[in-house]
């Protein structure tokens, strides 16, 4: 479970540094290629960097659909959540189960349905073709205009990626059944008035706002004034 | 009919406290499943490519560009050098305080991001120096919702994607109410200095003005690396948020070194985890939208209205009460995302210019940031500050008042906001 926390952690912070490295990578080379500079003039222009731009969304693609299954562990998905952070701790954490398995009820059709689409637009072609079967009448599926690669396999980020975000609504809904406490919102990370440096990933979607339900087991902060009981 | 259904339906889902995303998405899947013919590979189709588009990718790199603008030291030294140039006047640190959160606002795109980074280092700051800590909470709240209305803006990125408007030219549009709005609140904040006394500073020489400035030269250089290089062209839009990313990484880590190269992987993921939670709200807007347009409820609506007798200064009431009334829910992205495509098409049959009302809508987003209970700059500022919210919302009263005068200005006084752009030809 560890590992797979990790590798989450990892290939969308890889995919949100790459994007930004090939996108700045890509300007420079369109505005140095236009200096005459002997040599290095034409070694730009023999490269092509005309893929850039659609390799930047995919991965973009990519990093919004695992990205949105690190959110749901995060806890950073933004709601409405003015009315039910006033009911009752019993009702509220009825709604809040409900909201949950909701989200994983929604990104699981979404990943069956996506499942199904790149299976019928090359998937299936491109398994039996790999294992030497003979694909008969199966269509061989588009591909991208720039890369050229089969866009079954660009587009299985909303599969994988939608699974994923079902595996955490459901692992997020068991902890909180469990311990009536959500992903955490971290307060500790703005330590009052004295600190002068905000750590580096204070995030301002994570507040203690109404934007999120609250959980059970933390008081609210904000409106804990009058009810008591500060943390 | 299926318009009332639709909107019920998904009002009944965002009310159970579920993401937003999360229930666009259900609404849309519940009435493809029961009540309509649209093919669903059509809409199949719409989740794979509802993002697939150059545009939108600007939101992530704006997001991360902020979040190393944030922490490399850039806020600290605007506000130096805003503290040198204004901070002898009545109000001395607040009006630094509003003079940083518009200049930061020129390098951010986000308004919370503008209330941490300024707020968390002006705060205490003004604290020591005698100011009431509502006082300067009161400012930061405000200032920071510059944030999203000058350029660049995240917002703004939303609008131009839910309603094929052109980004550079709402960026352009930004800037005069930008500067309008940060001289309203600054007179607002000198006005309640100048009645309670508040301390001054002393004056700066000339020669630490130009070191202030001097130190703040690379921060304040990213503002015409975006703004000028879309304006000539060099850029596009996202191409900028691009380079601007690049740019305050290597300005936060190499050149004033107030970050350390192994934050960075820290920095990505947090930049990441935050885009990606707008972005799945586009996939999910982009599929509703989408839905309602199948529908034709965007038109109906607009010939129902115009039916009525409806008029432009009617209307942009209407929209601004409306408005006003979501930011009391939702946050300004979703908002946006969700009402912008709806009321959009009633607003170009009655003449109103596209860029003009995006910049309506914008203001209005600003104001909902400023007040309980989900304005995100509220809650970012009551982190920082430590106060409560109820406190907060007693603080930001005078300077809220005078930002809803300003709405009123911006929304019948269309000048303001496309003079800009038709004056550098942008539209």
């Amino acid at each position: 479970m560890k590992i797979l926390d990790h590798l989450e952690e990892w290939l969308i912070t890889f995919l949100m540094g790459g994007a930004t490295l090939i996108t700045f990578a890509a300007v420079i080379h369109r505005y140095m290629s236009g200096l005459a500079i002997p040599g290095l003039q034409d070694w730009l222009l023999s490269l092509n960097f005309s893929w850039a731009q659609e390799l930047c969304i995919i991965m973009f693609v990519w990093m919004a659909k695992f990205g949105a299954a690190y959110g749901v562990r995060t806890g950073i998905h933004v709601g409405v959540d003015v009315l039910i952070n006033r009911l009752s701790d019993r009702n509220r954490f009825k709604v809040i189960v409900f909201g949950l398995l909701a989200g994983a009820a929604f990104t699981g059709i979404v990943a069956t349905f996506g499942g199904r689409f790149i299976w019928d637009n090359g998937a299936h072609y491109a398994l039996l073709h790999a294992f030497g079967m003979d694909p008969g009448d199966l269509p061989e599926g588009p591909t991208t205009p720039d890369l050229e690669w089969p866009t079954w396999l660009v587009y299985s980020a909303v599969p994988l990626g939608s699974s994923l975000m079902c595996f955490r609504f459901l692992q997020v809904t068991y902890h909180f059944i469990r311990s009536g406490e959500l992903p955490h919102h971290d307060h500790g990370h703005v330590d009052g008035i004295e600190a002068k440096e905000m750590p580096v990933d204070v995030n301002v979607y994570d507040m203690d706002d109404n934007l999120h339900p609250h959980d059970i087991k933390h008081p609210m902060l904000g409106e804990d004034e009058d009810e008591g009981g500060k943390q | 009919m299926n318009a009332a259904i639709i909107f019920g339906l998904l009002l009944a889902l965002m009310l159970t406290g579920m993401p937003i995303s999360i229930s666009l998405g259900l609404t849309v899947l519940t009435f493809l499943f029961t009540m309509t013919q649209v093919p669903l590979e059509s809409v199949a189709l719409k989740l794979f490519t509802g993002i697939e588009n150059f545009e939108i990718m600007a939101i992530p790199f704006f997001i991360l560009a902020g979040n190393f603008l944030t922490h490399g030291g850039v806020a600290r030294r605007m506000i130096l050098f805003a503290t040198s140039m204004v901070g002898h006047w009545n109000g001395g640190l607040g009006l630094a305080g509003v003079l940083a959160c518009a200049l930061f606002a020129a390098v951010s795109g986000s308004s919370p991001a503008t209330v941490v980074a300024i707020g968390s280092i002006l705060l205490p700051a003004m604290v020591k120096a005698g100011f009431p800590t509502r006082f300067g909470a009161g400012i930061i709240t405000t200032s920071g919702a510059l944030g999203i209305l000058i350029p660049p803006s995240i917002v703004m990125v939303m609008y131009a994607v839910a309603t094929n408007t052109s980004v550079g030219a709402l960026f352009m549009a930004g800037v005069v109410p930008g500067i309008v709005l940060a001289t309203v609140l600054g007179s607002v904040t000198w006005y309640r200095a100048r009645k309670f006394g508040y301390p001054r500073q002393a004056r700066a020489t000339w020669a630490e003005r130009f070191k202030a400035f001097r130190d703040s030269i690379w921060g304040l250089l990213l503002i015409i690396i975006v703004m000028g290089g879309i304006y000539t062209g060099i850029f596009t839009p996202t191409e900028a948020a691009a380079m601007s990313a690049v740019y305050a990484f290597f300005v936060a880590v190499f050149v004033y070194r107030d970050m350390k190269l192994k934050d960075v992987p820290k920095v990505l993921l947090n930049s990441a985890n935050m885009s990606a939670m707008l972005l799945y709200i586009i996939t999910n807007a982009v599929m509703f939208s989408f839905i309602m347009t199948n529908e034709n409820i965007p038109q109906t609506l607009a010939d129902w209205m115009l039916s009525q007798g409806l008029g432009p200064v009617a209307f942009l009431l209407a929209v601004n009460v409306l408005l006003l009334a979501a930011g009391n829910f939702m946050e300004p992205s979703s908002i946006v995302l969700i009402f912008a495509p709806i009321l959009f098409p009633v607003a170009m049959k009655l003449g109103i210019n596209p860029v003009h009302f995006g910049i309506i809508m914008v203001v209005n987003m600003e104001v909902g940031m400023c007040h309980p209970p989900v304005g995100l700059n509220l809650y970012v500022a009551s982190g920082v500050t430590k106060m409560g919210i109820t406190e907060l919302t007693i603080a930001v009263w005078p300077w809220l008042l005078s930002m809803l005068c300003f709405l009123l200005l911006v929304t019948y006084w269309p000048g303001l906001s496309i003079w800009f752009p038709r004056y550098l030809g942008m539209m």
